[in-house]
């Protein structure tokens, strides 16, 4: 319910396929295997946006 | 003598190109649209302008400039202005896209502020108690705008040096493989275009 109230996070997925396109592309030069890197580096960046997200979340809870 | 057949032969090298790697400069992908590589430049020149110019819509404009200097000590030092405002050193890799705030910072012919207000204001430093009343009166989006602002142009300097020199892994090639770059290698010292 959090994360549907704030709007801002919803710039937050643009931002993931953004960066992770555009690296991906800067690395490989064939279509199939640009869209294979984009998007594991999709899943490692918002695994580590969670994480993060996850630790506030506790941290905010405990104090 | 020649070499024994290869039945998959990796693909020629990508020369280095100096002036692809301007081209990318000033405009997000266009350097690589120039080498024929127009898929790539298209996602490049969509995807780094398109953040780019969203991040500004996020700051509503504000986000993108370097500070006046004009009364400060030492007077008008670009130098001094990226200390003040380092996002700038980020923003500036997106190319002409970043070139207004130069224009504004030395302060050549703008359009009339009645006429074209916006325009007039186009990344001009903005008045500092305006910008903390804008801050203090939003949520975090005018943050995160500048942010992407800054990211778009970082970005953009992987993707100079992929029109300058091709991407880090030619096809077929698998990141992490010890013998990655090896064809890429053997290749250029033969002098194969």
């Amino acid at each position: 319910m959090i994360l549907f109230a704030v709007a801002i996070y919803w710039h937050l997925p643009l931002m993931l396929l953004v960066i992770s396109l555009v690296y991906s592309a800067t690395r490989h030069e064939e279509w199939d295997e640009i869209l294979i890197e984009a998007f594991r580096w999709g899943i490692r960046m918002f695994g580590f946006m969670l994480l993060v997200g996850v630790v506030l979340f506790a941290v905010s809870w405990l104090i | 003598m020649s070499s024994a057949p290869n039945a998959n032969p990796s693909p020629p090298p990508h020369e280095p190109s100096a002036l692809a790697a301007v081209l990318s400069y000033l405009i997000p992908g266009l350097g690589q649209i120039y080498q024929g590589r127009y898929g790539k430049g298209a996602l490049f020149m969509i995807s780094l302008l398109g953040m780019f110019l969203l991040g500004q819509a996020m700051g509503q404009w504000q986000n993108v400039y370097l500070p006046d200097m004009r009364h400060q000590p030492g007077g008008r030092s670009i130098v001094s202005a990226l200390v003040q405002r380092w996002h700038y050193g980020g923003q500036f890799w997106i190319g002409v896209a970043a070139w207004p705030a130069l224009w504004q910072f030395y302060e050549m012919k703008v359009p009339d502020k009645e006429a074209q207000p916006f325009w007039h204001h186009f990344q001009k430093a903005p008045d500092e108690t305006d910008v903390n009343n804008f801050l203090r009166n939003s949520d975090k989006t005018p943050d995160l705008g500048w942010v992407y602002t800054v990211i778009a142009g970082m970005l953009n300097i992987l993707v100079i040096y992929d029109a300058y020199a091709g991407p880090m892994f030619l096809p077929g090639m698998r990141p992490g493989a010890k013998t990655s770059l090896a064809p890429k290698k053997e290749m250029a010292k033969e002098g194969v275009a």
